[in-house]
């Protein structure tokens, strides 16, 4: 009993920061319409950037948080100012194939820059465990979830009740009639990739005390967010929520009670999402 | 059609031209460049019917455990690689079954889930090392030494070529081309789509296997997150679109370029290295975005409209 509460507990924790990440990809590509390969990797370069922060400043993580999310938020405006504005109206493949070569391009420079080796920030309360009877979980995780909860919140206070929120829910809808309405559909498309990029920092931030910066954290991200979005359906930013407490579930459950479940984990993830979409189509037909 | 037997006749002759020192380097990195183009042929094939597949690199690993476990098990060479190509057709007959009711990022991501479920079967079956890895017997039990290894990944590259080659003279590129344009409009016509998806599939899918027998022999060591890896699929699709999609000639120019690039770069940079590859594709589709194939086609166009401008 108490096994599976905290087995629970620990997937729900793990949920927060998937669905942080996810709804930045959502938005990259239910409002701009770009399928962002380099999404992940804006999550490592927040990652690095937390961790210099520490290293040459002493800055805590959670400072750290603010500076990350502008620092990405001009990244992501500047890569869609000068890469994507340009590849708007290209074949899917071309734009998905540009976002692939930019990631790999980041990628890379954090490979020249900081070498191959994973690096973790040790703040004082790293360690610092929470102990509610007999469940235990960390203080880092819990504040993470927190912050990430508290953030999705925003996130749909914003989409769902300023009337910016609503041009950026239109042009989603639509890429024409925002026009007629006088929305700028190219600055919302600025705003949204910004916004995109803004989240995946703040959760690189968190990551590179939760797990660790490297070079090759951010693509299985990539690919987690991409399972995450297909699985709620494109542009369903409420979905998002759900299928990434499943997910999270999900690799909890395998984690705890399947023997050797290490090794299992990526496959379970990715095994639930192969049968949600099946299922869903072949229900529809 | 020219860039096409111009690229497969130097394949052929390469290991005769003196180059001193650097043959056995060369003939080494071109082996890697041949089985990747190929694989890279064997996808367009699939995307010439419109579906974005990421399941490239399981076929190839398919391919390549399945040709290592019947070459050890004392099966001729030819007969292994072609085990390895039905194992990979076999398992992608299954996911285009469960999966052409999907499209576009839907299929890509489930493809993508097909894939990584594999790795991490094979990473987990002890009857082939898990993660420890396979060793792989030289192809024909090594006789003939660097030379049979060489014109084996050749045969492979000119079989890929043909194929794509008279795909494209066959009835089936047309109906691939309107199963890509406009699924309901090529149903209409009587265009039986999902079939089309399905031939498209096998055919790519046996390729893709073989090219990953071919790379087993040649490696002699398999590890799952190197024959499954979700890189072999995006290699796969970055040469043809960077060559020119659904042309046989822009893959093959594409693929020997790229791979050759990042041989370079990996000889000057060292770590780190394929960051110029990501400017060259990100560059590449910002200003050709129909690969080199279309730049030529185009500088073509130009010479004829301006005859004699440009001599």
């Amino acid at each position: 009993m108490e096994l599976l509460l905290q087995t629970i507990i620990n997937g729900v924790l793990a949920a927060g920061i998937y669905a942080l990440v996810a709804s930045g990809l959502a938005l990259a590509v239910g409002v701009v319409g770009i399928i962002n390969f380099a999404h992940g990797e804006f999550l490592m370069v927040g990652a690095f950037a937390s961790y210099v922060l520490f290293i040459a400043l002493g800055l805590d993580p959670v400072v750290s948080l603010a500076f990350g999310a502008l620092a990405l938020y001009l990244v992501g405006a500047a890569t869609f100012h000068g890469l994507i504005r340009p590849v708007l109206a290209a074949p899917e493949l071309n734009q998905m194939l540009l976002t692939f070569g930019i990631a790999v391009i980041l990628q890379n420079v954090a490979l020249l820059v900081f070498g191959g080796d994973t690096r973790v920030i040790y703040p004082p309360y790293q360690g610092t465990p929470i102990a509610i009877g007999p469940l235990s979980f960390g203080v880092v995780p819990l504040v993470a979830f927190a912050l990430s909860a508290a953030l999705l919140a925003l996130l749909y206070l914003f989409l769902y009740r300023t009337r910016l929120g609503f041009a950026v829910r239109a042009v989603a809808q639509n890429k024409i009639a925002p026009g007629l309405l006088s929305i700028e559909t190219s600055r919302i498309y600025l705003l949204a990739f910004g916004l995109s990029a803004a989240l995946a920092g703040v959760a690189g931030v968190m990551l590179s005390v939760m797990l660790y910066a490297s070079p090759h954290v951010g693509f299985l991200f990539t690919l987690k967010a991409f399972a995450i979005i297909v699985m709620a359906g494109l542009g369903n930013i409420t979905g998002v929520l759900w299928s990434a407490l499943i997910l999270a579930l999900a690799e909890a459950f395998v984690a705890t009670y399947v023997p050797g479940g290490g090794g299992w984990v990526e496959a379970v993830f990715f095994l639930v999402i192969f049968i949600a979409l099946v299922w869903r189509s072949w229900r529809a037909a | 059609m020219r860039t096409v037997f111009f690229i497969l006749a130097l394949a052929v002759v390469l290991p005769a031209i003196p180059i001193g020192v650097w043959r056995e380097f060369v003939l080494d990195a071109a082996q890697f460049a041949f089985i990747t183009t190929a694989l890279a042929l064997s996808w367009n094939i699939m995307a010439a019917t419109g579906q974005l597949s990421l399941a490239h690199g399981a076929f190839f690993g398919l391919g390549a455990y399945a040709a290592a476990l019947a070459v050890n098990a004392a099966v001729p060479t030819p007969l292994a690689l072609l085990f390895g190509a039905g194992v990979a057709a076999i398992s992608s007959l299954l996911l285009g079954i469960a999966t052409f009711r999907l499209h576009g990022i839907y299929f890509a991501i489930a493809t993508l889930a097909f894939s990584e479920v594999m790795r991490t079967l094979v990473n987990k079956a002890q009857f082939v090392g898990a993660t420890f890895g396979y060793p792989v017997p030289a192809a024909f039990g090594g006789a003939g030494g660097i030379l049979t290894a060489y014109y084996l990944s050749v045969a492979l590259l000119v079989l890929a070529t043909l194929v794509s080659l008279a795909l494209q003279r066959s009835r089936l590129h047309y109906a691939f081309a309107a199963t890509r344009q406009g699924e309901a409009v090529a149903r209409v016509l009587g265009v039986p789509a999902v079939r089309m998806k399905l031939i498209a599939l096998l055919i790519s899918s046996s390729l893709a296997g073989l090219a990953g027998g071919v790379y087993g022999m040649k490696t002699l060591f398999l590890l799952p997150p190197d024959a499954f890896g979700v890189h072999r699929a995006i290699e796969a699709l970055v040469i043809p679109i960077f060559g020119g999609l659904y042309t046989t000639a822009g893959p093959l120019a594409g693929g020997l370029i790229l791979v050759s690039l990042e041989n370079v770069l990996r000889l000057w940079v060292g770590e780190g290295y394929l960051v110029g590859y990501g400017v060259v594709l990100v560059v590449a589709i910002l200003f050709m975005p129909r690969g080199i194939t279309g730049v030529i086609a185009r500088a073509r166009r130009r010479r004829k409209e301006a005859p004699g401008a440009e001599d």
